[in-house]
């Protein structure tokens, strides 16, 4: 049942990472492979789909929650996107993430709405993990029942920076558990780990634990989600994959705010890991005002002017 | 892990669980179609199957520069200011490489046409050269600016002519080109403090290869501009970007003629540097090229030098982040910053893991249209692409594994990315270059064979060792016989580090210090006059052996008798000797007569030396030379007889023994004093600039100062960590004779090795002997011509006097900083730092 000691010394013990050359490759991803006109648009639409609509905020009610879970159904105005003929195809955003204590408002909007998005809960202490196991744990359950059928957990960094790898395996099996059903994201608060290494190993031990999804930040941390993180991350999703067969989804969150960020997400994820990756099964934003710049982006594609803020309909 | 307890899979608990997320919504197949009827098709991209999900489109449009049209697309040489389009000349179309449009026609320079650049660069090089450095340093700046302001129309060009990836131009070659010419202004200004002592040579003569003429041009007309030089640059045919530069130089006014381009064929570059005038030659380009080169020039010019061959070597060791070394391969192969091909050493314990890595990453490199900005490698024209073919063909054959990710059609102008394995050392196919696109890979099995491996091939340009243990890294980096050294990254490049090579790579650096001393030397060097003899015939210099007949019994104290190899006097091979007269002609003694035989043992001595040697601390090198010092000046008596005896003053005898002391001293309190740590902006982590030994130096002393000439050369040879072989002077070898039977004591055997003999023969033999990694020779014209023909075999660095003689008592010309120059290379370590 559970891993032996061994098996994540194995696994994790001899992994190298180099600082500088994950910076270099982080720099260089992002100006070659640049899109644009019709693709851009293409590739924009997909971004949307592959957002977790989020809002995280100490002032959340159940009225924005309601506002939010809209702009989730209809992210992008209906007359853009029948001029891109896309208005038959469905597009909403893959999820809206929010506070276990507003699951209920947002399985409700969403209910109202008409529509099958899935709720995705933060829980486990969100965002420091400094509380304990047991109510952690407890945190899962509750907002499973209230029907979040993801759940965004964030690990306790104390054991990574003691090297407790064991134990943090430990935690992540239980969350698992907690879960049921429901899928499970690891947070591993990449800006709290001290090393690039610390994050591989802290990814391939989520990954082992069982998470469907590997997330980079809380969007609470002093630094997010960063392209030399991410690599480091998606090497690791590669190599569990090359190891086991599994596919293990990326959720970067935290900071990403324009369009253009969002295509540069989109192209590392297809320049690491590839194709099968672009989807929202196995790809995730976490992003609140990202979809704000994206549809004027598509606006502008459209229509060829820019939008002023009031031309497009507030979450 | 053991296999018992189930990983991967079965008992380490994964969930085997599909997301029931949203389904996928947009279609992902092919969206550009449902988006637009008009939807432009990406030519890259359909090739390819692997992309069409998601195509990278082709995001530039290729437009020809309107500036092609401003010269009627028929370029002409850009001269003293203004264009030169000769008539009655042949002309070369410059075509897209990718789809052969024709752009524009080249006209090809004959004769004349060099000639008149040269005079311009002749007439304009007083004026530029006595401007006060503030005013070039300002020049510079214009220039700069004048880049900056047509980025654009440059990147284009230069994309577009030479098929590479526009991405690279732009982000890269056009913003470096800027900082070198910011670098060398400020070198410029400063040029007054902090080069004095040294003057610009004069005119140079630049000789560019056709793959990066561009970048190739900047990193060297910068310092020779910046120090004081005008310049004449050869291009290849069909290469006008260096033509649109000379032309926003020229434009910038005052001084037009300080930068001129003419293209044409690289057999106009003898003509070259046979026009008056020119005093340096520099050359990039294929190494046979350069050899040839080497030899046509031996007596031409005074300088020339060489920056040869491509191929780059990466290092991969077991405790390497083995995902950021592929990509580091790829910047060293598989990209369009790479100059040329790659050999990949990767230790056993991580071969199969990266060979995946390799393979899997090869198949997400884009070849494509050089314009287009999401193409990692355009084309290099047919030439380039036929010899990888040819390569990869004759690789194959030998039995070798090649893997190409996709495949190209015979007649596509693209060669794939390329790696090759299971190419031992010993198949033929290893000793040749690897070219641009290709990678060739082998095991090794421990850091020392790594090394063993790596070094043993003629080239040694740049490198890269991937290590997380830094004391290993380290250890491999100080080994490897090659200019530059990244650890943990590859082909970075900033103006202040000097970038340059050793062994047949040619031994010229461009960038830093070392790139301005190429076009600088001492201040008062006698303006070179043409020494060539046309009828010096290579064969037969110094082959036969003259024979000696017995003159008589010796007069007085007999002089020590033997060549002094491998820490004693031995016999000579030959089992003769020659008599030694003094001043008036009465027989002075008899000294060994050495050969072929006796070099190859004093060579083999040498080696044996130095590893000892090389590894000690500049202090204990420091040491033993004052020890030596103090042996010589225990001495004094006897040496001064010896001098006297050959007919010097005693008066001058005594100074120069004073004076042979006095610079022993002097080298060994220089030994401290070397390499330096440089930052720059690219990197954070230092960069080393280390001072190494050349290897077995070889020295032909010159007859004047038999004594102090000896030790001069001497001691700055000891005090940079080579070991040497030494043929003393031809008139009067005995003092330096007398000097041998104290380092017999006082140094480790092989250290030193004095042959004496025919010095037309002794230089014969240590001019073809290929394994002797530098050559300084003092002696005839005749005799500096044959050895820097001879030297054209490894190419080793030759430092000849072409007759005439030097000023061994002067401090500048005895003991000036331009031996300490001559006397070790230039290693660039790069070192990032970051965890």
């Amino acid at each position: 049942e559970s891993i032996s000691k061994q098996a994540t010394e194995i696994w994790i013990s001899k992994i190298q990472v180099n600082k500088p050359a994950v910076l270099r490759r982080a720099e260089q991803i992002q100006a070659r492979r640049p899109v644009k006109k019709e693709w851009q648009a293409a590739w924009l639409l997909k971004a949307v789909t592959c957002i977790d609509l989020t809002t995280l905020s100490g002032d959340d009610t159940a009225s924005n929650i309601q506002r939010l879970c809209y702009k989730a159904k209809y992210p992008i105005r209906e007359d853009l996107l029948k001029a891109l003929n896309m208005h038959d195809k469905g597009i909403t955003t893959a999820a809206v993430c929010v506070y276990p204590a507003r699951v209920c408002d947002a399985v409700r909007a969403l209910k109202a709405a008409g529509c099958d998005i899935p709720v995705a809960s933060v829980a486990t202490g969100f965002p420091a993990a400094q509380t304990h196991l047991k109510t952690r744990l407890e945190e899962i359950r509750l907002a499973v029942e209230d029907g979040a059928t993801e759940i965004d957990v964030v690990i306790n960094r104390t054991l990574v920076l003691t090297g407790q790898w064991k134990a943090l395996y430990d935690e992540i099996r239980q969350f698992r558990k907690a879960c049921g059903e429901a899928h499970l994201k690891t947070i591993l608060a990449t800006g709290e780990l001290g090393s690039l290494t610390n994050v591989y190993k802290a990814s391939m031990i989520a990954m082992m634990a069982g998470s469907d999804f590997i997330k980079t930040s809380t969007g609470k941390e002093t630094v997010n989600a960063t392209f030399p993180v991410a690599i480091v991350m998606l090497r690791a999703i590669r190599d569990f994959f090359w190891k086991t067969g599994n596919k293990v989804g990326f959720k970067p969150a935290g900071g990403i705010r324009s369009a253009k960020d969002s295509l540069v997400w989109l192209s590392l994820i297809k320049e690491e890991l590839g194709d099968e990756w672009m989807k929202p099964e196995l790809f995730r934003i976490g992003a609140s005002t990202l979809l704000a710049d994206i549809e004027r982006q598509i606006y502008h594609h459209v229509t060829g002017r820019y939008a002023a803020y009031h031309d497009l309909p507030m979450s | 892990m053991r296999t018992g307890e189930g990983l991967p899979g079965s008992a380490l608990p994964i969930p085997l669980r599909g997301l029931q997320g949203p389904v996928l919504r947009a279609d992902s197949r092919d969206p550009p179609r449902q988006l637009s009827s008009s939807a432009p098709s990406a030519p890259a991209a359909s090739q390819d199957p692997g992309w069409r999900a998601f195509p990278w489109p082709l995001t530039v449009v290729v437009s020809l520069p309107a500036w092609l049209d401003t010269q009627d697309r028929h370029l002409g040489h850009y001269v003293n200011g203004q264009w030169l389009k000769p008539e009655h000349r042949s002309s070369v179309p410059c075509q897209d490489p990718i789809t052969g449009e024709n752009l524009a026609s080249c006209l090809q320079a004959q004769s004349e046409d060099v000639a008149a650049a040269v005079e311009a660069a002749r007439a304009s090089l007083e004026n530029w050269s006595t401007q006060p450095g503030a005013i070039r340093a300002q020049h510079l700046t214009r220039l700069a600016k004048v880049i900056q302001k047509h980025q654009r129309l440059l990147w284009t060009l230069e994309s577009l002519v030479t098929g590479r990836a526009v991405r690279e131009v732009r982000d890269r070659d056009v913003p470096l080109a800027q900082q070198l010419l910011q670098y060398h202004a400020v070198q410029a200004h400063t040029q007054e403090e902090a080069l004095a002592g040294w003057e610009p040579m004069g005119v140079i003569g630049l000789i560019l290869s056709p793959t990066f003429p561009f970048l190739d041009m900047m990193w060297r007309i910068c310092p020779a501009l910046a120090v004081g030089c005008t310049v004449v640059v050869l291009v290849p045919p069909a290469s006008p970007t260096p033509l649109l530069l000379a032309q926003l130089a020229g434009e910038l006014g005052p001084f037009p003629g300080i930068l001129n381009v003419i293209s044409g064929p690289a057999s106009l570059g003898p003509v070259l540097a046979a026009q008056p005038g020119v005093q340096k030659v520099a050359f990039c380009g294929a190494i046979e090229e350069g050899r040839a080169l080497r030899r046509t020039l031996a007596g031409w010019v005074p300088e020339l030098g060489l920056a040869l061959g491509a191929e780059s070597l990466l290092l991969l060791t077991e405790v390497a982040d083995v995902d950021s070394a592929v990509e580091g391969i790829v910047d060293a192969a598989w990209s369009d910053r790479s100059p040329g091909g790659l050999r990949l050493l990767i230790q056993e314990a991580v071969w199969d893991e990266t060979m995946r890595r390799l393979q899997e990453r090869m198949g997400r490199l884009r070849c494509g249209h050089g314009l287009d900005g999401a193409v990692d490698m355009g084309a290099r024209g047919a030439a380039a692409r036929d010899l990888a073919q040819r390569y990869v063909s004759e690789a194959q054959s030998q039995g070798a594994q090649v893997f190409q990710a996709g495949s190209e059609p015979s007649d596509s102008p693209f060669f794939p990315p390329t790696l090759v394995s299971d190419l031992p050392p010993a198949s033929p196919c290893t000793q040749a270059e690897v070219p641009w696109p290709l990678v060739v890979a082998s095991p090794f099995r421990t850091a020392k064979e790594a090394l063993a491996v790596a070094n043993g091939t003629p080239r040694g340009g740049s490198a890269s060792v991937w290590s997380e243990r830094l004391g290993q890294a380290l250890e491999l980096a100080y080994g490897l016989q090659v200019g530059t050294v990244w650890i943990n990254a590859h082909g970075l490049r900033d103006p202040a580090v000097p970038m340059g090579g050793c062994k047949e790579s040619g031994s010229s650096w461009h960038g830093g210090q070392d790139g301005l001393y190429e076009y600088l030397r001492p201040s008062g060097t006698p303006a070179w006059i043409p020494y060539l003899s046309k009828t010096l015939n290579y064969d037969a210099f110094g082959l036969a052996l003259p024979s000696t007949l017995p003159a008589g019994p010796e007069t007085g104290p007999a002089p020590p008798y033997g060549l002094f190899v491998g820490g004693r006097f031995q016999a000579p091979g030959a089992r003769s000797s020659r008599p030694i007269r003094d001043s008036q002609g009465s027989l002075q003694g008899y000294v060994a007569e050495g050969g072929a035989k006796d070099i190859r043992g004093a060579v083999e001595a040498a080696h044996q030396a130095a590893p000892g040697w090389m590894s000690q601390s500049p202090a204990a090198r420091a040491a033993l030379l004052w020890a030596l010092a103090a042996a010589l000046q225990r001495r004094e008596p006897n040496l001064v007889s010896r001098l006297e005896r050959h007919g010097v003053e005693l008066k001058v005898a005594k100074a120069e023994v004073e004076l042979s002391v006095k610079r022993l001293r002097a080298w060994g309190a220089r030994v401290q004093a070397q390499g330096c740590a440089l930052q720059v902006a690219e990197l954070r982590g230092p960069v080393l600039r280390l001072r190494e030994p050349l290897g077995v130096l070889a020295i032909v002393c010159p007859d004047e100062w038999p004594l102090l000439a000896f030790v001069s050369l001497l001691a700055p040879a000891l005090a940079h960590g080579n070991t040497v072989v030494l043929v003393p002077s031809g008139a009067c070898p005995i003092p330096a004779l007398e000097v041998c039977q104290e380092m017999a004591t006082l140094l480790p055997a092989g250290l030193v090795n004095v042959v004496t003999g025919d010095r037309d023969h002794l230089t014969r033999c240590l001019a073809l002997h290929q394994d002797i990694q530098a050559l300084w020779y003092f002696g005839s014209a005749q005799g500096s011509q044959f050895v820097e023909w001879a030297s054209a075999g490894n190419l080793k660095p030759v430092w000849v006097n072409r007759g005439c003689p030097r000023a061994w008592d002067q401090e500048a010309e005895g003991a000036g900083p331009e031996l300490g120059r001559r006397a070790a290379r230039t290693k660039a370590l790069w070192l990032p730092m970051g965890d």
